[in-house]
């Protein structure tokens, strides 16, 4: 039963690539994830941790915290094929710590009249590849797959049904333009709390369109449109408020 | 096809959008009050798209 459920998934993986791209796979894969994170964890670190530490106001332990968590992110790299996720969690909250100790100490660089928005949105995108690529590295290597049930076969997830992606990636796209506003905020708080709201907007927008898209495929039963107009109906008469008060207030304004 | 119930479902996450970047501009231009009210406008544009487009039994 073993040996025909290990051939039915050797036969299901894709063939390894082969010659020197096989030998460059294997071995950027033995590198481990912290190695692979290592790369977009430099560019955060460049984008947004030096800048603040070499900055007017950086001192000398803004300094020495941006060293500690450069060399944080290169320990995990060494140590991660010998302790294993050990090394890696170590490496992880060394490399954030340090990196937001330089931050504490010198917050006068991190206003937003000294960042601009294509180095901010540059930054953000830097950390959120570096959590990316230590959460779920994209080179795993050759090696057997952890089955969690072993008496048959895992059913592969289904695929993304199709006309669900124009769904997903309109509103990624509205919640990539959320992140566009207010990056000229002068107040430090402000300019925070606006980033947040942005975050969270482009979080429900995403959130609200893939349950329209997914409930798409669900058997709607008998459910009529005035049902469902019924049981919305709570919030479609809040909402209908608000856009009256609206309207009443700037009519009157 | 689109149903019309689906179609109303996305115009109100189009116009909770809209409504989340008004809320964004008047918080970044220190202008709370108006902020507030885009915002709870998009926050209620958001559940009516998931009330109205969710399946479920008949009420």
């Amino acid at each position: 039963m073993k040996e025909s459920l290990s051939s039915s998934s050797s036969e299901a993986d894709p063939a390894p690539p082969a010659g020197v791209a096989r030998r460059l796979h294997e071995r950027v894969s033995a590198m481990g994830s912290v190695a692979q994170a290592s790369v977009p964890g430099a560019y955060a670190w460049a984008a947004t941790v030096a800048p603040v530490a070499w900055s007017r106001g950086g001192g000398a332990l803004a300094k020495v915290a941006a060293l500690v968590a450069l060399v944080a992110l290169a320990a995990g790299w060494i140590g991660e094929p010998r302790w294993g996720s050990r090394a890696r969690v170590a490496s992880l909250w060394g490399f954030v710590m340090a990196s937001a100790v330089t931050w504490s100490v010198a917050p006068a660089a991190l206003a937003p009249l000294h960042i601009d928005a294509p180095h901010g949105l540059a930054g953000t995108l830097g950390w959120a590849l570096f959590a990316l690529a230590l959460a779920a590295p994209s080179l795993e290597g050759n090696r057997e797959p952890a089955r969690v049930v072993d008496a048959e076969p895992l059913a592969a997830r289904r695929r993304l049904a199709r006309g669900d992606a124009p769904y997903l990636v309109g509103a990624a796209v509205i919640a990539a333009v959320m992140q566009l506003v207010g990056w000229r905020v002068a107040g430090v708080e402000r300019a925070l709390l606006v980033r947040f709201v942005a975050l969270a907007a482009g979080l429900a927008t995403i959130d609200a369109a893939a349950s329209v898209a997914v409930a798409r495929h669900a058997r709607r039963g008998q459910v009529s449109m005035r049902a469902r107009l019924r049981r919305s109906m709570a919030v479609l008469v809040l909402l209908g408020i608000l856009l009256l008060g609206g309207l009443l207030f700037a009519l009157r304004g | 096809m689109i149903q019309l119930p689906d179609a109303l479902a996305i115009s109100l996450v189009v116009g909770a959008s809209c409504a989340f970047i008004l809320g964004e501009l008047a918080l970044a231009d220190a202008e709370d009050l108006r902020a507030i009210y885009w915002l709870a406008v998009g926050t209620a544009c958001v559940r009516a798209a998931v009330h109205m487009g969710r399946p479920g039994a008949k009420t």
